[in-house]
């Protein structure tokens, strides 16, 4: 479609930049209530973002843009998953202690504009813009995680996710102008036909992929891409390390999705096949296992909680690429489902460490001692976490099993039985992780026994819904089942 | 090939002349140096205050924001060039109003890089 008429499909789009310049021109000219107007106008931008990409349900699946957009269900649903990551870092931001001296203008545009980039990256559908929308995702998160500035570990942190992030653009592009010189197209349903009339060299295309995909890794911190996470995330003001775990993770796979299944997978009467003759599945199933390993051994010595859950972030990654190896229809729509409830799960386990760090200053094991017998908040926000942790392991009745239980389904349907494996034992070790944590809650003594101080009403109010929530869907999980496996058509 | 020849021609007479002038004056010149001759040329008075300041950060500023606006500049370019033709089919309201959006996006930015005081000098 030509791009006069595909600007209508790019409504969303449209409110995010007009949503920008208000906040420029907000910030310029509030004086005073600079720090409660950003905020403010950063919500309403992603509200109005959320409606407007419902909005765009009415029309029917395309490509825009002369073919560097496409425009498909699984779009609009990980639009809606980004607006409300958004909605709720928002909520985060607003009375976490890490952000006290922080320039709220100048942080909320960041986040819009990242929003923005994660936006373009799910639904790029040409290499060129792959790189551009991944940069766009990169830079203002590279500037989000400094945010604090004069912190050492804050820029410690930005430091390494700019040097990290630039080679692993720099190696992303590199395997791009490979695919470009085998194939000669840029676009990724072009490659596709490109590889299914003409033989390759099946080690070329291989190795370009491998380059290609290594952005696409780090940006899920995958192994061997995932160095920068636990520093990076430990060091960012912690609203941000919530939106990174789980804004840039969820864009990345979408568009590891999308380059490895639009470019490289041929859909046949017999289920899918390879493109190209590049054994992918078989890659990222090994890498697969390699990050839910190391994740998941790494957390088990960790005292911060910060650092904690970076390493089970990882792990997490590790085992949505599962899903990603088991190259079936169902496994993509068991990495949507459990896209959806890792959102939930890191955004509320991240929120209760936000609202015990800004009444004790410490993200440290030993702040979190006695927290059950804490008061009454104290006692709901270890209940709260305890329904986190246990949801990110993988029990039942939680979330966290019903999104465990259709990707190691799906896993078994393909046959990659060793895979299915490693991640259950993955998912008995980092139950001691997360079950230390409930147990230095529930049984450990409280040195200082204060009860603890009411905290920030939104604050309260997200983590009681995302608690619910998690408990809802780990018994009444069809709705959502229903959502993602619609979600799963995307057009080449 | 055989182009590119006369330009490699041309670095290699200009390298070796010059390099030529500095190998033989050094083997060959006098060598007579001083405390006076090699103290740091300033117009012929004695050299005042420090060799090396501080490097004030508002030239960077000033440089990264005239490296946004000078490629605003080189879109523009071709959109002048072609804005006539663009009349000629008819799309000329159109073409203006998408250069007169993307001019007031940076615009924008200029606002608030002036409200911020960014470009200040002092």
């Amino acid at each position: 479609m030509s791009n006069i008429e595909s600007l209508i499909y790019f409504i969303p789009e449209w409110v995010l930049i007009a949503m920008m310049l208000v906040l420029i021109v907000v910030d310029i000219a509030a004086k005073k209530s600079r720090d409660l107007a950003a905020p403010v106008v950063a919500m309403a931008a992603f509200v109005l973002f959320f409606i407007a990409n419902l909005v765009t349900l009415l029309f029917s699946p395309t490509s825009l843009f002369e073919g560097m957009i496409t425009f498909d269900f699984m779009g609009i649903f990980f639009k809606g998953l980004v607006a409300v990551v958004a909605m709720l870092v928002v909520v985060l931001s607003y009375k976490s202690n890490d952000l006290k001296n922080v320039d709220r203008p100048t942080y909320y545009l960041l986040l819009i504009a990242a929003v923005l980039g994660m936006d373009l990256l799910i639904v790029s559908k040409n290499l060129l813009m792959i790189y551009l929308a991944l940069e766009m995702v990169s830079i203002p998160s590279y500037l989000l995680s400094g945010s604090m500035r004069g912190d050492k570990k804050s820029s410690e942190a930005a430091l390494k996710y700019v040097i990290y992030g630039g080679v692993a653009s720099g190696v992303m592009v590199y395997g791009m102008s490979w695919i470009y010189g085998i194939t000669g197209e840029l676009g990724l349903f072009d490659v596709y036909i490109f590889l299914t009339s003409n033989p390759v060299n099946n080690v070329a295309i291989f190795i370009a992929l491998l380059f290609t995909i290594a952005g696409f890794l780090f940006k899920v911190a995958s192994v061997p891409f995932h160095m920068w996470c636990p520093d990076v995330y430990e060091g960012s003001p912690t609203p941000i390390t919530a939106f990174l775990s789980v804004g840039p993770k969820a864009a990345g796979f979408a568009i590891l999705i999308r380059f490895l299944t639009s470019g490289f997978m041929a859909a046949g009467e017999n289920g899918w096949e390879v493109v190209g003759g590049v054994t992918w599945p078989a890659l990222i199933a090994i890498l697969s296992a390699a990050t839910m390993t190391w994740g998941n051994f790494a957390a088990l010595r960790q005292e911060n909680l910060k650092r904690l859950l970076a390493y089970s972030s990882i792990a997490h990654a590790g085992y949505i690429l599962m899903g990603l190896a088991a190259f079936s229809p169902r496994a993509l729509s068991a990495v949507f489902f459990y896209l959806v409830i890792y959102v939930a799960m890191n955004i509320g386990a991240f929120l209760v460490v936000i609202m015990m760090a800004n009444q004790t200053g410490s993200f440290m094991l030993e702040s979190f001692r006695g927290l059950g017998r804490r008061g009454t908040y104290g006692a709901a926000l270890a209940v709260a976490m305890t329904v986190f942790l246990f949801s990110l392991t993988g029990m039942p009745p939680l979330a966290g099993f019903a999104g465990k239980f259709y990707l190691f389904s799906a896993v078994m349907e393909s046959k990659l039985y060793w895979l299915a494996l490693v991640g259950v034992l993955n998912s008995v070790v980092s139950l001691y992780y997360y079950a230390r944590v409930v147990k230095t809650m529930f049984l450990d003594e409280a040195e200082a026994g204060e009860p603890v101080a009411k905290p920030f009403m939104g604050h309260s109010v997200v983590v009681a819904v995302l608690a619910a929530l998690i408990v809802y869907l780990g018994i009444f999980w069809n709705q959502l089942v229903y959502l993602t496996s619609d979600s799963v058509q995307m057009i080449r | 090939m055989g182009e590119y020849v006369n330009i490699i021609l041309l670095f290699v007479f200009g390298a070796v002349i010059s390099g030529g002038f500095i190998v033989i004056s050094y083997l060959l010149g006098p060598s007579n140096k001083s405390a006076a001759k090699g103290m740091p040329y300033e117009c012929g008075v004695d050299p005042v205050g420090e060799p090396r300041r501080q490097f004030t950060v508002k030239f960077c500023l000033v440089a990264m924001i005239f490296i946004v606006f000078d490629i605003e500049v080189v879109f523009l370019y071709p959109w002048a060039v072609l804005f006539k033709e663009f009349k000629e089919i008819g799309m000329g309201v159109f073409a203006f109003i998408e250069m007169m959006v993307f001019v007031g996006i940076l615009a924008v930015g200029l606002l608030y890089v002036y409200g911020r005081r960014a470009i200040d000098w002092e």
